[in-house]
This record gives structure tokens, C-alpha cells and sequence, in this order.
């Protein structure tokens, strides 16, 4: 009998995030782990939720694990495949309707404590010492939608000042959003982390330290973050069942595209 | 009307040196692979490049120095290489022209160009350092004939006072080429699957190349004018390219050939090592049919999509 109780800080991460949605909602994944808690959000905690991605493929249901947005394994099984253009209006009237409905993980290198992400370069933009793709869909995304960011939880990657914003988070506070000329009855909702998960005060929009995981401890998130972070509303998230690893291990990622399994 | 050409004349009559191009597809989906094999073999330069959502096909032009300008995106074979190396390389060492937008507004201008468009407005990238930042100065952008001198303006919706808007170009296309699963004589085409923005391309190009896996008669492609996604008119040149779009995706026909991704991700990460991988694949074969001949057959029929997944997969008839 496998061991499904030996489950990694990843693995977590990937339940936390399918935790995050609920059912009715919109959600637009990427590829990687929102995929992968999309999928166990599908099949346990919100089996009412559609998946669409950026591409322009809507309401997915893919069967093995796609690699990027555009992969056949989300063409194929799916309800529509619009062109790119037709989600990024969908995108704006959803927006424009005011439904509520939609949810969007992006994820970045950088995060600053008003949640605005970096996914371009580390360093100078124009003589970066690391470069990225670029925005891809994610500043569009950051722009119309509620979203979920997924972070490494390092200090290097949780600062005060980060090199570029990508994607605009709340703009340094209550009215960033609508100073910046943004949607500002959206923004970002969470950020999941291998460690633990933040949220935004409501009043300041400032980061808050909402949950750690039993894999790790306030402590250490404080450790590894790169500013200030108020502590005193986190609490201990439950583990996984081993039935919700068993089906991340067994049928949502059995090739390991995304998460390792534990060394034995 | 026959359009029908070898790649080799599509490539050499079609694509100039100095294009402001486009490609189709999407990252590992439909890249018009076979095209960009023949430009580099070719010797076709200083592109502006209207990249969009680019993978390896626009990564192996970087590292063969063939682009003036790169209006970047996003640049990945995603899962396998999450940043294309050679692009990530060009730009850490200072040695590409490049500008960022957010894939949305790269997307929505190629959109505005097929509409004829004289500018676009958009509510995206406000905020964030897409707008903050040029990766191309003005300066620079007079220098460049075919690259509009602003990257975006602010603008006051004229419909609604005070309210700011991002006005971003409408790019001028010389050339688009796409991979499309069909295509017939005369130069009508048909996708199957997500188009993406290869449509909007094909429109809004002066020259427009189709590449097709399978060649089909005019009348037979006409039987399901529905399923068709491009009249002939708006067609220069039909090339008939089996596996043309190998590495990547074909829906319908093939998936992307995962050994290639792997192999180009490590020959990537060195100047050194990229230049044998193209030696091997591009400039060591004289066309197309010899590129495929460098492949077993048997590698090429794992790739074929198995009926009712959408890709090839090793599942089928497996309890479970």
C-alpha cells in the first residue's frame, strides 16, 4: 500500500489553492500547480466551477496534464475554443457586469506587501540580471479579476520594493487601483505559498499573514519574508486527507509533470 | 488560381529582410516551424517581430541574430523550458532591441490591424511598468523606420471626461505566416482547433504564407464552407509541409514531440551547443522532407493525436 499521509510542502500548496475555489465560480488557470488545484477543485471541493485559460479555450476538462495554455490536452475535451481575443473580452464585460464570478491565479518571482507581482526581470529592466517570458496573459488577468497569487515563499522574493510590476496588485493601498486608473473592486485576494497564506487587510490592503501549514510555522514564514508582516491572524490550516494526495498522485499528476512525489 | 509553392520559393519571394512578421500558433501549438527552418537556411534578417504568445520558433531567430526589433510578450516552450533560453540570453548580455507589452494588448493590436483600425484603446497595462517602462526609447524608436515612435499615449476617453485610456499603435504588417491544418490550391484554409491570432494575422499582412500539413482540393474544401477560416484572396502563398509544425502541436493531427523540447532545452542554455543544433536541424538539412527524414518514422507516428484525446497518449485501453 502506498503512502499517501507523507505529503509534501508542494502538495499542499496545490490542495490550498484548489481549496480556494469555490463552486460557480469563473476560474482562470495556468499551467503548473493552479492546474493541478483547479483540477482537484473540480473533481472534490467546487465540482460546479469551470475552468478557462487564456488561450481562449473554455470550460477545460482536460484528462492528462497540459503543459502550457494552448496544449491539445485542454483544446481537446473543452466547450469552445474562442481566439484569444474573445477571453480577453469575456474577461472585461465579466468585469463590466460586475458578477463576481471570476477568479484567476497568476503567479510571479517578486511580490510586494500591496500584492502587485513581478513575472518580468530581477534587476534593472533594461540590464536585468535574470529575465522572464514577460506578463503573458497575467497583467490583463491582474487587471479585470479577483486574483490568487502563487509565490515561492523566499525572502528574496517577498520585498519592500520589487524591480518591476507586471501585474498590478493594490497599488500601495486602499485607492492604488483607482489612482492607477484600474478596476479597483478587484485585486488580489491570497497569496499561496509553500508556507502559508496571505491575504490583504481590508481597510489598508496591506499583506497579513492569514495561515501556515503544519509543515511549517509563523516563524519560519516570518523568516522568509522580506518586510514587515502582521502575524497575529494566522492560524494552522488542516492537512490533506490522504485521499485528496492519493488523486493528485494517482490521477491529476501521475507522470510528476508538476509535483514530486516524496523520496521514499 | 494555383498558389501553390515549394517553401523554398514561398520563403524567397515572401519574406524580405527588414519584414515587420508574424507567426501563428501558440507557444507549442501550431508554430509554423518549417517556415522558420527555411528563413534561417535562407538568410532573411532585421525583422520586427510581432511575436506573440513565442516558443522555440521565435527563440531560434533570436540566436541566429535575425531580429531588429522583438515586441515581446511572452517567449517559452512552456513545461519544458520556461523561458526561452536564447531570448533570456539575448537580453541579459544586451544584445536584443526589445519591447514589452502584456500578451492581451500584443493579442487586441493584431486584432486592430485585421479590423483596419486606426489605434486602439485600452484600459490594460495601466498602473504597472509596461506603461512605466519603454524597452524601446523614443530616441531609438525614429531610428527604426517600421516601429511606431510612441510605445503607447495616455488619452482622455473622448466619451467619458476624465477617464484615462492606454492608445497603443496598430502595428503595419508585412508579412504573416501560419501552420494550418489544411489548405487548398486557390488558398483557402481551414484550422481545426483554436485559430488563435492567425486569422488577424493573415488579414492584416501585406504578404501572407499558408503553411498546410495536407494539401486539399479546392471543391473538396468546399463542401463544409464552415469549418473554413480564411478565403483565398487573403492568401499569397499555400505550401504543402507534412509535420511542418513539428516540435509542436498539430490538433487533429499530431502532438508536440517531447524528446525535441528536451534536447532543445539543454542545447539552448550555450552559445556553443545551440550552434550544433541548428547545424543538426536546420542548416546541415538542404529542405523540409530531409528535416523530417532526420526523425524514425516510428517517432513520428507516437506523435499522432489518438482519436477522442486530442493528443497522443499511451492511456488508451488501460484500466482505470
Amino acid at each position: 500500500m502506498a503512502d499517501y499521509t507523507n505529503y509534501t510542502n508542494k502538495e499542499m500548496q496545490a490542495v490550498t489553492i484548489g481549496k480556494v475555489i469555490e463552486d460557480g465560480q469563473v476560474v482562470i488557470v495556468g499551467t503548473g500547480l493552479p492546474l493541478i488545484g483547479a483540477a482537484l477543485a473540480k473533481r472534490i471541493f467546487a465540482p460546479s466551477c469551470n475552468l478557462i485559460v487564456e488561450s481562449g479555450l473554455m470550460d477545460c476538462a482536460p484528462i492528462e496534464v497540459p503543459r502550457s495554455v494552448g496544449d491539445n490536452r485542454l483544446m481537446a475535451h473543452c466547450a469552445v475554443q474562442w481566439p484569444n481575443v474573445r477571453f480577453i473580452g469575456y474577461e472585461a464585460c465579466e468585469w463590466q457586469h460586475n458578477r463576481g464570478r471570476l477568479i484567476a491565479f497568476i503567479g510571479g518571482a517578486q511580490i510586494n506587501p500591496y500584492g502587485d507581482v513581478n513575472s518580468t526581470c530581477i534587476g534593472n529592466y533594461y540590464a536585468p540580471k535574470t529575465r522572464f517570458t514577460g506578463s503573458g496573459g497575467a497583467n490583463g488577468i491582474a487587471t479585470y479579476s479577483n486574483t490568487v497569487i502563487m509565490m515561492q515563499h523566499e525572502k528574496r522574493r517577498f520585498i519592500e520594493q520589487i524591480d518591476y510590476i507586471t501585474s498590478p496588485g493594490w497599488m500601495g493601498g486602499p485607492d492604488g487601483r483607482a489612482k492607477a486608473g484600474l478596476p479597483s473592486n478587484v485585486g488580489p485576494q491570497a497569496i499561496v505559498t509553500d508556507r502559508g497564506v496571505m491575504k490583504f487587510d481590508s481597510e489598508t490592503k496591506r499583506m497579513y499573514l492569514a495561515g501556515y501549514y503544519e509543515t511549517s510555522s509563523i516563524e519560519e514564514i516570518v523568516e522568509n519574508t522580506g518586510f514587515e508582516i502582521d502575524t497575529s491572524r494566522a492560524e494552522l490550516i488542516a492537512p490533506p486527507s490522504p485521499d485528496v494526495i492519493r488523486i493528485i498522485r494517482e490521477e491529476i499528476d501521475p507522470g510528476e509533470a508538476f509535483i514530486k512525489r516524496p523520496v521514499e | 488560381m494555383n498558389k501553390v509553392y515549394s517553401l523554398h520559393d514561398a520563403i524567397a519571394k515572401f519574406v524580405e529582410d527588414g519584414d515587420s512578421i508574424s507567426f501563428g500558433g501558440f507557444t507549442t501549438n501550431r508554430k509554423p516551424y518549417a517556415a522558420v527552418h527555411e528563413i534561417l537556411r535562407q538568410g532573411q534578417k532585421d525583422f520586427i517581430a510581432y511575436a506573440g504568445p513565442a516558443g522555440g520558433d521565435w527563440d531560434l531567430l533570436i540566436g541566429e541574430g535575425r531580429v531588429k526589433a522583438y515586441i515581446n510578450c511572452y517567449t517559452a516552450n512552456s513545461g519544458v523550458t520556461n523561458v526561452s533560453r536564447r531570448f533570456r540570453a539575448a537580453i541579459e548580455k544586451g544584445e536584443l532591441i526589445y519591447e514589452d507589452y502584456s500578451q492581451d494588448v500584443v493579442m487586441l493590436m493584431l486584432h486592430a490591424a485585421s479590423l483596419g483600425l486606426p489605434f486602439l484603446p485600452v484600459k490594460l497595462m495601466m498602473g504597472s511598468s509596461l506603461t512605466d517602462m519603454w524597452g524601446i526609447s523614443k530616441e531609438v524608436r525614429k531610428t527604426i523606420e517600421k516601429l511606431p515612435d510612441d510605445k503607447f499615449v495616455y488619452m482622455d476617453n473622448p466619451f467619458a471626461p476624465g477617464e484615462k485610456v492606454v492608445a497603443v499603435p496598430v502595428p503595419k504588417l508585412d508579412t504573416a505566416i501560419i501552420h494550418a491544418q489544411q489548405a487548398s490550391p486557390d488558398g483557402t484554409c481551414r484550422i481545426i482547433g483554436d485559430e488563435f491570432h492567425d486569422v488577424d494575422i493573415i488579414v492584416a499582412a501585406r504578404k501572407a504564407i499558408v503553411i498546410c500539413d495536407e494539401l486539399v482540393e479546392n471543391d473538396q474544401i468546399r463542401q463544409e464552407p464552415t469549418k473554413n477560416s480564411i478565403p483565398p484572396f487573403c492568401v499569397d502563398a499555400v505550401v504543402h509541409c507534412p509535420y511542418g509544425a513539428h516540435p509542436t502541436q498539430l490538433y487533429g493531427y499530431y502532438d508536440y514531440d517531447n524528446a525535441y523540447m528536451k534536447e532543445y532545452d539543454v542545447a539552448s542554455k550555450t552559445p556553443e551547443a545551440f550552434k550544433e543544433f541548428v547545424e543538426k536541424y536546420v542548416y546541415g538539412v538542404k529542405d523540409h522532407e530531409e528535416y523530417v527524414n532526420l526523425f524514425s518514422t516510428m517517432r513520428m507516428v507516437n506523435l499522432k493525436e489518438v482519436p477522442g484525446y486530442g493528443y497522443a497518449t499511451k492511456n488508451i485501453g488501460k484500466e482505470g
